[in-house]
């Protein structure tokens, strides 16, 4: 369980952000989304702290890699997956797959600053011009 | 050399060739048409190579597998049927390319004309043996495609273009409310298959007795009736006459056409025995009929005439294969069958005639031509012989079905009684007097008369016999089926009737049949189709008044409405969803946001903040937040780019250290690499773009903003508390089943790294194609600066 103090820095965050991306100016704008993407990304990872807070990197060797709570085991030759009861104790993990869709988060991020990074000096190049409104009006 | 084998070359060795015309025209220059047409015409020995057997009585099936989870397969399915509509698509294309050379000008782009012509040929072929119904789709729309190129052939005529437009519209919109209608079917049978519904009764029984029978055999007949030119969607077929004459001839009358008609005759066996496929196809079939017929008294175009023909030529078949009754699910099936046949050998000729006057006496217009026997016998001989097969004239081919659908009309009145056994026997009487009247039309219009020597070039001859032999060919064909039906009833009309019968038929056709109530009708037919003949001019006045008088009582009408106003419309749907303003979208995301996170707050949680709230929290990570809010802060007030991107960086680098404190140190590592990168990238961009503007932020502005920063500040906060500290998740994570198998199957110890490449290795194979194309997008915008300069 974490603090709430984290989720009250990333709803600020998220405040910062959207207020942000309401301006004018187009790098404002991309300043807004970088840092709602931050917001979203610590979101998503803060909620992961649940069963454990153990980080998710086993060291042990294959006995000590059991989980808590209901496990999922799969029923390969069905193809099903279906849940069976069977709680189990041992070494408490924070969640691993919101950390996992995190970092891919984190790399589009990237892909996605750059491209409107560029896209804005292009425009910049062709209208001279950083601001929306006036994009808007040279437009066709 | 297996059938199966034999009937997929058929098929796709026009699409193979198709693709190698372009090289091959190096080699055979002018010539290239008649290699098409020897293609076309391996196509047509392939499918006589299978032809035996099925005469037999034999049915080849064979299924390779396509799509399996989808349960799509590549099925062949030939029977009588589609070896018929495959013997008429290969052999009238192997007729057609031959004629082209003769009526294509060497000018023209033959190349592109003879890949559309094999390609359609193809699609048409493969179209006929699909048994299943997406395959059966795919080369339905196929046909859709090329028969909209064709008619487009001349891209700089706006009729063309029209056209064109329209016959892809409504076909291949037709062809959507087939699949659609296909698709309900499968939720019935459970497979896409249709010879697995041919092969059980009960489940034929099943569908007749099921709630969706009725919407889907709705569905299934409006993509029939689009692509045959049935109902009001006979409209886009006069405007496909702007193609070339002989794809006039090979798409618009002989082939394509037929397809709406093939895909009733192979439904069929599931749908007829019903009042409902009695009612619907019966309908749609007579009141076309009547509907064209009349309506070809008016045109003056020749090619239009032959084009309001089909229509009701076609609505003769709609109406036969019709005609049902419970006990008696077949009963003008091989009549249709049979008509069918004579149709595309009498109607082909025709418009082969059609192209030899166009391209002789340079005028489609019937007003202007007249009186050219004298130069053109023997056009002459051929075009009286299919125009008199088409009024129905013994001992031609015509004769014989119609005679077939007036016996046929008789026996379906007198099973449904008064008082229908005198209506639909008149009716079909009356689709016969127009049709009678709109042959004779062509034969005094075009060849005898007063030759209009204004309008018409001073020397008119025969052709070469390049243009001629096909069409005394199919001449030929006509007479030959007129004299000996027991050959095509025997060898093509048998099969087809017992493929679609789903039994064995013995049919007995003689030219003379003795004084039957049909000879009868043959006879009054013909006396009222004389007096229709001679009020011609009358009747076609009338019409054209009535059409200046009330423009709106016309399908046409309404199709150049929605048409013309579709971009009108479409325009302004666009400026009222995309106004252009970001601030627009960005609100209206933001508004749907926090909707759809308050709707489950109040739903799932009982108190809107959980009681036991944690604050704890160590000092340094107490110093890590306040610095990164002062960042955002800095980056969101100060103007200057400069300051504003370092602390953005500032921001990010600080939520890799929050990372740290949430266990996550890949996340925490890539923060760092990202942010650097990140911050390199702005710098570049922001030392290129001077500051220059300075928004100024009304109060009223200002306010709204900030309200709505609040708003959604406020929301997530809510959510977090809610998600990190009250809420018991309703189903259980599945990352337990992550962490467990991370060392058994993947055998990796870092969790997080397994499910990135191991678990979901899907998922970072997407996040890398979004990498690679935002740096193509990079450097595509950086590219074309450069091109400007």
């Amino acid at each position: 369980m974490n603090s709430v103090l984290l989720s009250i820095t990333i709803s600020i965050l998220f405040g910062i952000g959207t207020f942000l991306i309401l301006r004018r100016d187009i790098i404002k704008v991309i300043i807004g989304l970088s840092i709602l993407s931050h917001a979203v990304n610590l979101l998503i990872a803060s909620t992961g702290i649940f069963d454990g807070d153990k980080v998710p990197i086993i060291t042990g060797s294959h006995e000590s890699a059991v989980a808590s709570g209901t496990i999922f085991t799969d029923d390969v030759v069905n193809g099903v997956m279906s849940p069976v009861v069977s709680v189990m104790t041992g070494t408490h993990y924070v969640d691993p797959l919101v950390q996992a869709l995190v970092l891919t988060a984190i790399v589009i991020s990237l892909a996605i600053t750059a491209f409107i990074l560029i896209l804005a000096y292009r425009i910049h190049e062709e209208y001279k011009t950083t601001d929306l409104n006036e994009m808007k009006r040279l437009r066709g | 050399m297996d059938s199966f084998t034999a009937i997929v070359i058929a098929i796709f060795l026009p699409f193979v060739f198709a693709g190698f015309l372009s090289p091959l025209e190096r080699i055979f220059k002018d010539k290239i048409g008649w290699f098409a047409a020897a293609v076309a015409l391996v196509s047509f020995l392939l499918i006589a190579y299978v032809a035996p057997d099925i005469i037999h009585g034999e049915i080849i099936e064979h299924t390779v597998s396509w799509v399996p989870s989808a349960g799509i397969s590549f099925s062949i399915y030939a029977d009588g049927l589609a070896i018929m509509i495959g013997f008429i698509a290969s052999g009238i294309g192997v007729i057609i390319m031959s004629y082209s050379n003769g009526y294509m000008s060497h000018e023209e782009e033959l190349t592109r004309y003879y890949q559309y012509l094999l390609l359609f040929m193809g699609s048409m072929i493969g179209m006929v043996f699909s048994a299943n119904t997406i395959q059966l789709f795919v080369f339905w729309e196929l046909t859709s495609i090329t028969s909209f190129m064709l008619i487009g052939y001349w891209r700089h005529k706006p009729q063309s273009v029209y056209g064109a437009t329209k016959s892809l519209l409504i076909t291949a919109a037709g062809g959507l409310f087939m699949l659609a209608g296909f698709l309900l079917l499968r939720t019935i049978t459970g497979s896409f298959d249709l010879t697995a519904i041919f092969h059980d009764p009960y489940m034929i029984e099943t569908i007749k007795g099921h709630d969706l029978f009725l919407p889907i055999l709705i569905l299934l007949l409006i993509g029939a009736a689009a692509k045959s030119a049935q109902g009001p969607f006979y409209i886009w077929l006069p405007n496909a006459m702007e193609a070339p004459t002989p794809v006039s001839a090979f798409l618009h009358s002989a082939t394509m056409v037929k397809a709406g008609i093939y895909l009733i005759a192979r439904i069929h066996p599931i749908f007829s025995g019903t009042d409902a496929w009695f009612i619907l196809v019966s309908g749609i079939g007579i009141s076309t009929m009547l509907l064209a017929g009349f309506l070809a008294l008016r045109q003056t175009d020749i090619k239009a005439i032959l084009a309001y023909s089909t229509i009701s030529q076609l609505a003769y078949m709609m109406t036969m294969y019709g005609y049902t009754t419970y006990h008696d699910p077949g009963i003008g099936v091989a009549a249709a069958t049979f008509h069918l046949l004579n149709h595309a050998t009498f109607k082909a000729c025709l418009f082969l005639v059609a192209g030899i006057v166009v391209h002789e006496a340079a005028t489609r217009d019937i007003r202007k031509l007249g009186g050219l026997w004298r130069e053109m016998p023997i056009t002459f001989v051929i075009a009286s012989i299919a125009a008199l097969a088409m009024a129905g004239i013994p001992p031609l081919n015509g004769f014989l079905s119609k005679e077939m659908f007036y016996e046929t009309s008789i026996e379906m009145g007198s099973l449904l009684g008064s008082p229908f056994n005198i209506l639909i026997p008149a009716l079909a009487v009356l689709g016969g007097v127009f049709t009678f009247a709109y042959s004779i039309k062509l034969i005094d219009g075009i060849f005898l008369g007063k030759r209009c020597d204004e309008h018409l070039p001073e020397h008119i001859h025969d052709p070469s016999a390049i243009m001629l032999i096909p069409a005394a060919f199919l001449a030929g064909l006509v007479i030959l089926f007129g004299l000996v039906p027991s050959i095509p009833i025997h060898y093509i009309v048998e099969p087809t009737t017992s493929g679609i019968l789903l039994e064995t038929v013995h049919l007995h056709v003689q030219l003379w049949h003795g004084f039957t109530p049909a000879l009868m009708m043959t006879i009054v037919t013909f006396i009222a189709g004389i007096l229709v003949y001679s009020r011609y001019d009358n009747i076609a006045n009338w019409q054209n008044r009535f059409n200046s008088g009330y423009p709106w009582i016309s399908v046409n009408y309404y199709y150049d409405h929605l048409v013309d106003n579709a971009k009108e419309h479409a325009h302004r749907f666009a400026l009222f969803t995309q106004p252009g303003g970001i601030k627009t979208y960005v609100n209206a995301m933001l508004i749907l946001m926090i909707v759809l996170m308050i709707i489950p707050l109040f739903t799932v949680t009982t108190t809107l903040i959980p009681s036991n709230l944690n604050f704890e929290i160590p000092l340094y990570e107490g110093l890590t937040m306040l610095i990164m809010i002062v960042a955002a802060l800095t980056a969101a007030l100060y103007h200057k780019y400069l300051l504003a991107v370092i602390a953005l960086s500032g921001v990010g680098y600080m939520v890799s250290l929050i990372f740290i404190y949430l266990k996550a140190p890949d996340l925490a590592l890539t923060q760092i690499l990202v942010e650097t990168l990140s911050t390199i990238i702005f710098l570049l961009v922001i030392v290129k773009i001077p500051q220059t503007f300075r928004e100024r932020i009304p109060k009223t502005v200002l306010a709204r903003d900030l309200c709505i920063a609040t708003a959604v500040s406020l929301t997530i906060l809510v959510l977090l508390l809610n998600a990190t500290q009250g809420i018991v998740p309703p189903f259980e994570s599945i990352s337990h089943y992550f962490i467990e198998k991370t060392l058994p199957l993947a055998g990796g110890h870092n969790i997080v790294n397994v499910i990135i490449v191991d678990f979901r290795g899907y998922d970072t194979l997407g996040e890398i194609s979004v990498l690679c194309l935002a740096a193509l997008g990079v450097y595509n915008l950086i590219q074309s600066r450069e091109e400007r300069e």
